[in-house]
């Protein structure tokens, strides 16, 4: 009963804050929560893949890269785009990264499809880094044109320098995202790829096709790692090579996803919004970022395998037998 | 010999010396795997670790011999350290925890690195002797190079001598194929492990000592190199000391003789050797199916 009452009064308040943010912390923790907004969906579409069908990917930074460049590149080239078809653009031009590489990496799993994509995504950005004529080279593509979200007939809102219009497209964008992937994982499909974590092969004898299976996952989370990817290209106004498709770009949705808790649907937020403190309050002190991260990781991996999602659940149990042990005291008295 | 001729058989020494670098971090990447089935990230760390442990050897004591003993001694004995603290508490976490320890690691490792050496390029010296060039029947070689051959082949005799001839190597060869029955016959499998990922961070160590002169050392050597290792026993099989081998060859002569003809796109080269092989055989070259 109270819980039916208090969801909806926590969602409500949620809006609230997301909708007074700009007004209340001002830009700079406005442009603060639209990085943490980008990698948050970014770290749940790479979870989707590693907690839900198990594949551990080192590699996710080149749909990340894909969404990006596909929508400088649209909008450098091509006079007169929309913003919408633009994005449109990076969303396609992930998603077809992952068609092209499904067929390969669903054959493999386990180490071997980390692996491969560790190497993939090294290839993604040594060719950005190469193709000077299209990719700019260590430059990146910096500095094209942003055009103002519109709708025709209706409203024209303003986006290039303006961060606060920025910040309500990307939590509209992102909301939707994650609103998606959520429902995603809740179908009976979704379900499927748990079980294919699980015991592939007891799956594969109830007669579904495994390598089908794995790749349309792999499709949605490389698409939304690209959407992300392609809001972080507008949100800096630059995509290049270190920003878009380094190696600390594979890896920190990883850690994100590590520290919140793989397997949970909202444990790679939390775990991107530790992250996003933790590097807030690291570079005051130190530019040993790195060194940071990995002490982190070591001490989740060896003290708190399943993240922040598993530290809670356990305390969740213990207050639970607590409580009940404390019922039955006060009934048996 | 005509110029064209000598290009060509110099990429080809050039080619099989880098692939000799590679199999020495291969393999020990392999054979850690083949035994424990971990893939250890920080494996390409600690060989770039090896490169700084002997650059300040030799700037302490002056002499590129000892640094080339000593350190990846050094490097072997911090593999044990490594091995024993953290990766033998979470074997039993599956490869998802191990992986990500391992880079957890290998993070580590470079940001000390950075903290101690800094991020600039350290030169280093090889003495007189190993300087210059020698005379191949009318081609001019460097001499280093023909010495990082000659040290390999020594390691790699010595490696299969002790795998195949020795009462150690029969555990090992052994706990490969099945480690909880070599368990249960009463051999003290941990201690194997740990001399195991010893051994295998020392020949990374000898591979850091061995590309320092020619690479400098650098914290993106790593990276740079360190990829095309893992990319190695990917192609080649995990666990597959064979295939670590052949693809170590392979990915050297396609590396040197791809900078000559193709310059800038030669990494991609590897990678599309990869795809194709991995597209025709999932498990690598030599990797049997599971």
């Amino acid at each position: 009963m109270m819980k039916k009452i208090i969801k909806p009064i926590l969602w409500l308040a949620l809006l609230i804050i997301l909708i007074f943010f700009p007004k209340l912390f001002g830009v700079y923790y406005t442009n603060v929560f639209v990085t943490f907004a980008i990698f948050a969906v970014y770290a749940v579409a790479v979870n989707v893949l590693l907690g839900y069908t198990g594949l551990l990917s080192f590699g996710h930074a080149m749909f990340f890269g894909a969404g990006g460049y596909g929508t400088a590149l649209a909008l450098k080239h091509i006079d007169g785009i929309a913003l919408m078809p633009a994005i449109g653009i990076g969303f396609i031009a992930a998603i077809l990264l992952a068609l092209v590489l499904a067929p390969l990496v669903t054959r493999v799993s386990g180490t071997a499809f980390a692996m491969i994509h560790l190497a993939f995504g090294q290839l993604f950005y040594v060719l950005a880094l190469k193709l000077r004529n299209i990719t700019g080279g260590e430059d990146g593509i910096g500095n094209f044109p942003i055009p103002a979200f519109t709708i025709p007939g209706l409203i024209s809102i303003p986006l290039k320098g303006d961060p606060v219009n920025f910040y309500y497209l990307c939590i509209v964008i992102m909301g939707l995202s994650l609103w998606l992937m959520w429902f995603f994982t809740k179908t009976p499909f979704g379900q499927i790829q748990v079980g294919i974590r699980d015991n592939e092969k007891r799956i594969d004898y109830l007669g579904y096709k495994i390598p089908q299976t794995k790749a349309i996952i792999y499709v949605v989370s490389g698409a939304f790692s690209g959407l992300a990817g392609c809001l972080y290209g507008l949100f800096h106004n630059l995509v290049s090579a270190d920003g878009s498709l380094g190696a600390m770009i594979s890896f920190s949705p990883i850690i994100a996803s590590m520290v919140g808790g793989v397997g949970s649907f909202f444990g790679p937020i939390w775990g991107t919004a530790v992250f996003q403190v933790i590097e807030e309050l690291t570079h005051r002190f130190t530019d040993r970022v790195e060194l940071v991260m990995g002490v982190i990781l070591i001490l989740v991996v060896m003290f708190a395998p399943s993240g922040i999602a598993g530290v809670v659940n356990t305390m969740k149990m213990k207050w639970h037998t607590y409580t009940a042990s404390k019922a039955k005291m006060e009934k048996t008295s | 010999m005509d110029p064209t001729t000598s290009m060509y058989v110099a990429q080809g020494i050039h080619g099989i010396a880098y692939g000799m670098v590679l199999f020495l971090i291969a393999s020990g990447l392999t054979i850690i795997f083949g035994m424990m089935g971990i893939l250890n990230l920080a494996h390409a760390a600690i060989f770039m670790l090896s490169g700084y442990i002997c650059f300040q050897i030799i700037a302490m004591t002056g002499s590129f011999w000892v640094g080339l003993v000593l350190a990846p001694i050094l490097t072997g004995i911090f593999g044990v350290i490594v091995e024993k603290v953290f990766i033998r508490g979470i074997t039993a976490s599956g490869h998802l925890g191990q992986l990500i320890l391992t880079l957890g690691l290998s993070m580590v490792i470079l940001g000390l690195v950075k903290v101690f050496w800094g991020t600039q390029s350290l030169p280093m010296q090889v003495p007189e002797i190993l300087q210059g060039m020698v005379n191949l029947g009318g081609l001019e070689y460097p001499i280093y190079r023909l010495f990082i051959i000659g040290m390999s082949l020594t390691v790699l005799v010595l490696m299969v001598l002790l795998l195949f001839k020795t009462r150690l190597g029969k555990i090992v060869r052994a706990a490969v194929s099945d480690r909880d029955m070599v368990n249960a016959l009463g051999i003290n499998i941990p201690l194997v492990f740990m001399l195991v990922f010893g051994v295998g961070c020392w020949l990374a160590g000898i591979a850091g000592v061995a590309v320092a002169p020619i690479l400098t050392v650098f914290p993106g050597l790593a990276d740079q190199v360190g990829m095309d290792a893992f990319i190695v026993v990917c192609t080649g099989g995990f666990g597959s000391l064979a295939g670590a081998f052949v693809v170590s060859i392979i990915f050297g002569l396609l590396s040197s003789y791809g900078v000559q003809f193709l310059s800038q796109l030669a990494p991609v080269l590897m990678v599309i050797f990869m795809a194709v092989v991995l597209a025709i055989r999932p498990n690598g070259l030599f990797g049997v199916k599971e």
